[in-house]
Parts: C-alpha cells; structure tokens; sequence
C-alpha cells in the first residue's frame, strides 16, 4: 500500500551525547519504528520523557537523519542523500513544526515580521506574503497583536504566533512537539483547539506529541512510544483500555478509564471500557441499578 | 528592576517623521551628524539650532521626553564644560582668576560650543533614528544602505539576521537573568555585600546557568529557523520592501540643501577665497 | 495556627513609569503551618508576585507580610534571614544550576548559610534522599542529568536549607504523569514528616484535590476565594467563572447521584470516587 502520507519503516535512531564528559554516550533513542499515517489524519504520539517520541518527531521534520530505516513523505524518500537543496526545502515547508518552548522559535520583534519569516525564505512575493500573515494570524486569533512585541505576550499567545508563522507556509503536517506543555490552562485550551480547527476545516495531518492524556484522547488515533519502541497503536478506546500497561510505562489514562481500572481491581466485574465522564457515568449506572449485576 | 530599563527608545507613532524611509533617516542622520562637527560661526548655530527645532516639532514627540533623554548626561557635560573653561588659555587678558586658573572669553565660548554640539548630537540623532524607528525598521535600512558591500564579500544579511535577533531576545534575557537572581537570592546568594573580589564570584552563579540557557534557546532557535525553511538570503523577499518615496526623495533633497548652505555658512569666507583661488588654477592647468 | 499572613499587599511593576501595572491589590490571606496550601490561578492573577513576595524578594508597595507574627520587613537588612526561613523554589528550577557537581550545586545554599563542612555533608546527602535520587549522582555535573534528574536537584538544593516553609512554583510543570507523581507525592510525604508549611502554585485541579489541605485562589490581583480543599469545591460555579475546571472525576460523580446514586464523602480523585462506589456497594448489600 502506497496510500499513506507519511510512511516510517523500521526507523532507528542513536544519539551520541558528547556534552560536557569527553567520552561520548550512546543512547539508543529509537530502536526499529514503522508507522504509517494517512493524510488528514488527526494522530497522538503519548510516551514519557526520554521515550523517544521527540526523536521519531525530529526525524520526520528533517532535523535529524536516522541512523537506519526510511521515511516516505507523500511518496518522496527523505532520507535519500541524493535529494536536492530545494527538494529538502520543499519538504520542510510541508512539514510544519510547533516546538515546547514558545519562546524560543520567534525570531522578530514584531509578531507580524515574524509570522512573515517563513514565507519570506520561501521567496513568495511581498502582497501574498502580506496576505498569508493576515490570514494566518486571524486563524489564530491574534490579529489584534500583529504590531506587538513576542515578549510582551503571554505563553499561550506566543504559541499562537509560532502556529500563524507555520500556517502562513501552507504546510500539509504540522507535528507539534510537545507544544502545550510550557502553556497554562487556557493557553493549553486555544492551541489545542486550533490545532483540531487546521485538522477538520483545512485538511492538515496533526501529530501532536504529548504527555496530557487528555489530549491524546481527543485524536482520532494514539501511538504509544515507550523506550524507542512502538508499545501500543489503535484508537483512544483501545489505547486506554490497557490501564496496567500505560501505568507500567508512566503513563496514566483519563480518570474514568483509571476508575474503571480501579474498581476491577477492587474485585468488581466490569465487562465494557469507557474513556470519557459520559461513557463511565452511563456504564457506572447500568452496573449500580443492578441491571448488570 | 532590572526589567525597567527600556532599550531602544522606541515611541510608536504616526508623524512625518515616523513615516519616513528608514534609509532617508540614516542618511539624514549621518548629514546632520558631520554638520554638528563642522558649524562653528554664529549664524550656523543659529540654523542649526532653528533645523533641530523643527525637527523635533516634525517628530511630534513632546518637549518632555526630549529632555529626559539629556538628562543622564547632564552630569558630564556640566564637568566637561568646568574643565574647558578651566584649562583652555586664550589670547588677552583673562577675564578673571582665581588659585591657579584663569578664565579666559575662549575658554567660556568652547565650554559653551561643546556643550551645545552635544546636545545636539543627542537630540537629533535621537528624533531622527531611535525615536522615530523601530529597531526592525532601522536593522532593514541598515542592511538596505549597505547591500552593496555584498559584492565585496560582506556577509551584510547576517549582520542584519544577528542584530534582529540580538533585539528580540535582549528583554528575554533581562527577564531571565532577573529570575535566576531572584533564585540564587534564595538560595542565600548575596550580590551587594563583601569585597570587588566576592562580589564578583557572586556572579558565577547567575552568569553559568545564563550562558547554557542561552546555548539552549540558541540552538532551538537555529532547529527552528531551519524547519521554517531559512537559508540566508537566498532566494529570500521581504513583506515590507523598503520603497523611497515623493517625500523621501524632497527630505533628502531639503537635507542637501542645508547642508551645503551650513558648510557656506561655516567656512570662513577668506577661506573661501582661498578655495576659489585654488580651483581657478587647477582648472586652468586642466 | 498561621505561619504566614498577608495584610492588604499590594505591588506595583514599574511604578511611576509608562509601563507601570498592578499586579496585586490588596490582598489579604494566610497559610496554615504544618498544612499544604494550594496557591492557584491563571497567568497574570497576581500568584507569582505574591510567591515572590513571601521570602522577601520584592517588597510591598503597600501592605505587610507576616512570617510568625513578625512583620519581615521590620529589619530590611535581615531580609536574607527570611529567605533561609522560607525556601523558594521557582519554576523551572532546573536552569538554576550552575556548579561543577551536583554536591556542590546542593551544597550551595547551606555553604550560604555558613555551615561547616560536616554539617553540609550530610544536608546534601539527606536533600537528595529526599529527592529520590542516587548518591552516585552527587559527583556528576548537573548539566549530565535528564530533565527530571535536574529539576529534582534544584529542588534537593533548597531542602537542603531546610527551610520552615517551603514554597514550590509548579514543582511539576513539563513532566511526564510518573515524574509529576513521584516529584510531589515526595514533597508531600517530606513535609508531612517534618511539619513544614508547604506552599504549592499550581495550574491544577486534579494536583490541589490530592496532595493539598487549603487553597488560596487568585484572580485579577485579588484574593478570588481560600479555605479548605471542600470548601473551595463546594462552589463549583465560582470556579468556574475563574476558569477553573472541575476534575473530571468529580464531575462523572456528580453525574452519578445525579442519577440517584447517591455518593458521599470527598470526591475528588479516583481514589476518592472509587471508594464511595465500594461503600455505596457495600451499603446496598447490607
């Protein structure tokens, strides 16, 4: 099958830390991968810290090479050595990324300068560009900051810009790495509901790699990394089915699937799963009238 | 607080000066500057002094925040101007003394013509640069005005890239080296108390762990930058192009013009003759 | 009893500049010793102000802070001798590393306090037990250390202090759900066991139902609500104008009696929820 937008196959990845000792440390990031993601798919990659699940991010953007293994990009094999500059460009202007640290991926000291850095090194005419930045930062809602100063706005709004200066180059994925979770509440809240808007509304293909289960929950599709490994792949239901396995990897699952969980455990017979209040509370009442019991 | 302090000066708004080409400003500001250094008759102090009014009024920016701007250095040119008069002799008699000095009208005029010359400086480059530009405005004219040293090889791009960058992150860092004062502070670290010696090991721990953050954050702004296709300028536009304008175009005309009339007005006019004089016979030889 | 009280503070940023903002206004409320007070609120409610204001790090423009009935501005100089009192640590406490190992980055703030060597020996070692880490790390640099392993150091160097209050600004912010669990149920169980008033900001419903006693909630520069962890819940609607969810948990429990099966006791976490389940099983049994 060819009908996949991105291909990952048996990706492997090592990175060598040469930080501050003088012998380097190996540390396998990524040990054997495949993944396939359809185009406007809406996917969560959940894993804890050091899982690997940034790494599987980098090497779909390009910012790293793996060590072994191919990625196909709509059919385009990016880790073929003999692609040209301006192929590599072309797929990185496809490949959107939104980092953690919101503030550290601006580069102007004006928002709307900034949202506009990415069209201008694509080499677009000054009016389109003018166009995109205008359209991007309504998308995310900051049109009334165009003229303001990055350091002036809050975490969440910094985030927005970031997501308005990947918009304005009509990328076709945007991964965002971990990207909620230096935000508060509400900065949390509005990126989250862009990124699903850009998802059902413009067709992008969203990777959104997280720790919050709550956001993994909301995605049509969760892929679990755990040490450089695929642990778990399917929808939200049958991810968070697995309460022991998550919590055997440091993961937890939303709280209704953790107390249906809880409750097996206490010896209570509970055939179905569910993963949102709605569900558990129905399934709950069914079970506490009697009616299952 | 650290974080009071305000870089660049920058006052938004919308006046004729503001409007202005950034290269229009610099270029002006580079005239008004040599000007500053070569007016010394009367009636060019009178000019000069009539041209930075006006641009001060063509500003729109109030008589108040003017001179706030002079007030830091006050202080100096007050010593400055002391010692001028101090220790400048002049030809007759001196106009009075006192201990071992004695003042001489020279002395007082070059204490006053100084003085003066440094105010001015201040005020018009000031009015006409930082004021009325936005640093992104004023990096952009920079690397507009010098784009021709790119044919010898000056990475004039990255100057530009490095000084956009430098401003953007500058309040980032005052933040940030605020917070870990504040943490090393409760850790017990003292900054204010104890020998030159101890207060400058003090500072270890606020300088370490700013200079690793700021690899960091440099080496996360370089990953992005990259995945937003950046590649120097190559094949790079611009959303705002810099275009000189009807009223660029009579600025720097009226500029000219001043500046030719103030080099008339400053050159003595024996001087003068003499310049004449010396162009007559180079042209005969020719 | 009290350990600390806040008496009608308020604070300026930048007073008497254009950039001047109030970030508190006059605010008024206590936490409990021996307690764990959850300190919540969005970005730009005043917490973080008034974290910094609680071992002295600004000063009130108005107001007093108490710290065991004494106000801690009363000796300005001794202002230090708070900061050992109450321990700070900052978010992100990680990036305030800066020594060669991680024993003498720990060892920094006891060394400030003038302990002998002995002494901070065995603070050190008894800081990182706390912090669930291995005496092997002590002789490693901290910038070797995963993001987890950083953050749990900068937290070892204040309790090495062994402050009577210990004030944690988002002590879990950016981990993993395991790091979250095992970074604040060790505080928690620390200061259970060593009576020490624990102060924790949090972005977290679902953090302040499990490991807190009292909440202070912030909005706007003001004291929005604070009491104990029920009384703050038993306004739901409150909560929610200030944006602040529910956890899902007590929402699907609410859900429940709603439908007539009636659940009593706290129900706050999964834990809480599941046991009345069992106890309303266990009732009907009967």
């Amino acid at each position: 099958m060819n009908d996949y937008f991105i291909r990952c196959e048996n990706l492997s990845y090592i990175y060598e830390d040469t930080g501050e000792s003088a012998i380097p440390v190996f540390h396998p990031a990524l040990d054997g991968v495949s993944l396939n993601i359809s185009r406007g798919e809406y996917l969560a990659i959940l894993g804890h810290n050091g899982s690997g699940k940034s790494t599987l991010a980098k090497l779909i953007s390009m910012i790293l090479t793996p060590k072994s293994g191919k990625i196909y990009i709509d059919g385009t094999d990016i880790t073929d050595e003999t692609l040209g500059e301006d192929a590599q460009y072309e797929l990185r202007r496809r490949v959107g990324m939104v980092f953690q640290n919101p503030d550290n991926q601006l580069v102007a000291t004006v928002v709307e300068e900034d949202v506009a850095f990415g069209p201008e090194n694509l080499g677009i005419p000054s009016d389109e560009i003018r166009k995109r930045v205008d359209d991007a930062l309504s998308l995310v809602g900051m049109q009334d900051y165009k003229r303001h100063a990055p350091h002036k706005l809050s975490g969440g709004q910094k985030q927005r810009v970031a997501i308005a200066g990947i918009i304005a180059m009509h990328p076709d994925i945007i991964i965002f790495d971990e990207a909620t979770a230096m935000l508060d509440p509400i900065g949390r809240r509005d990126v989250l509901a862009i990124m699903e808007r850009l998802n059902r509304e413009d067709g992008i293909t969203v990777i959104n790699i997280t720790h919050y289960m709550d956001e993994a929950a909301r995605a049509d599709r969760i892929v679990v990394i755990n040490d450089g490994k695929t642990l778990l792949d399917g929808t939200p239901d049958e991810v968070f089915s697995n309460v022991p396995l998550l919590h055997e990897v440091g993961l937890e699952a939303p709280q209704s699937a953790e107390l249906i969980h809880a409750l097996r455990e206490a010896g209570l017979v509970i055939n179905s799963n569910a993963i949102t209040p709605e569900g558990c509370r129905d399934l709950l009442i069914r079970l506490l009238s009697g009616g299952d019991r | 607080m650290i974080s009071d302090i305000t870089l660049g000066q920058f006052f938004p708004g919308s006046s004729i000066l503001h409007r202005l080409d950034p290269r229009t400003k610099l270029l002006l500001s580079l005239l008004y500057i040599i000007g500053v250094f070569l007016l010394n008759t009367p009636m060019a102090f009178i000019l000069y002094t009539l041209i930075t009014l006006s641009l001060i009024l063509a500003s729109r920016i109030s008589m108040r925040v003017i001179l706030k701007g002079i007030k830091p250095i006050v202080i100096v040119l007050i010593f400055t101007m002391i010692i001028n008069i101090l220790l400048t002799s002049g030809e007759g008699e001196p106009l009075f003394s006192f201990l071992i000095f004695a003042v001489y009208k020279e002395g007082i005029i070059r204490a006053f013509f100084m003085a003066y010359r440094v105010i001015m400086l201040i005020v018009g480059s000031s009015v006409l640069l930082t004021y009325t530009t936005s640093p992104i405005a004023l990096t952009d004219g920079l690397e507009s005005l010098l784009s021709p040293l790119k044919l010898i090889k000056v990475p004039v791009h990255l100057f530009a890239m490095m000084m956009t960058i430098a401003l953007r992150f500058i309040p980032t860092l005052i933040e940030e080296t605020e917070t870990i004062m504040n943490a090393q502070k409760s850790r017990g670290a003292n900054f204010t108390e104890g020998s030159i010696i101890k207060r400058a090991r003090a500072l270890i721990p606020i300088l370490v762990p700013l200079f690793v953050s700021s690899f960091k954050r440099a080496e996360e702004l370089a990953v992005a930058m990259e995945c937003r296709c950046y590649r120097g300028d190559v094949g790079r536009t611009k959303m705002n192009k810099l275009k000189y304008r009807l009223r660029d175009i009579l600025w720097l005309t009226v500029g000219a013009l001043l500046f030719a009339g103030l080099i008339l007005l400053s050159v003595k006019s024996a001087e003068l003759s003499a310049l004449g004089e010396a162009m007559r016979i180079l042209f005969y030889k020719i | 009893m009290e350990k600390i009280r806040i008496e009608g503070v308020s604070f300026i940023y930048s007073k008497g500049t254009p950039f001047e903002r109030r970030a508190l206004d006059g605010v008024s409320c206590s936490f409990e010793a021996g307690k764990i007070t959850c300190l919540i609120g969005h970005t730009g409610s005043g917490k973080s102000t008034l974290v910094n204001l609680l071992n002295g790090l600004y000063r009130p423009t108005e107001g007093k802070v108490y710290l065991d009935g004494e106000d801690i501005w009363a000796r300005p100089k001794k202002i230090t001798d708070i900061r050992r009192r109450v321990g700070l640590v900052m978010q992100y406490p990680e990036y305030q590393l800066f020594d060669e190992t991680v024993y003498s980055d720990i060892a920094f703030g006891p060394k400030n306090l003038g302990l002998d060597a002995g002494e901070i020996d065995l603070r050190v070692r008894e800081a990182i037990a706390f912090v669930g880490l291995d005496e092997a790390l002590l002789s490693k640099s901290p910038f070797e250390l995963s993001g987890g392993q950083k953050r749990r150091v900068a937290i070892a160097g204040i309790i090495a202090m062994r402050p009577e209050v210990l004030v944690l600004d988002e002590p879990a912010a950016g981990l993993d759900p395991r790091g979250r669990r095992e970074i604040l149920g060790g505080l928690t169980r620390y200061v259970r066991e060593r009576g020490i008033t624990l102060i924790l900001v949090s972005h977290s419903m679902e953090d302040m139902a499990s490991y807190c006693d009292n909440v202070v909630v912030m909005k706007d520069a003001k004291v929005f609500m604070q009491g104990t962890v029920d009384e703050v819940f038993s306004h739901p609607d409150e909560l929610d104008a200030v944006g602040l969810d529910t956890p899902e948990i007590t929402k699907l429990a609410q859900g429940l009696i709603q439908a007539g099966i009636v659940l009593s006791g706290a129900l706050y976490t999964v834990e809480d929820v599941r046991d009345a389940i069992l106890r309303y099983i266990g009732g009907n049994a009967q």
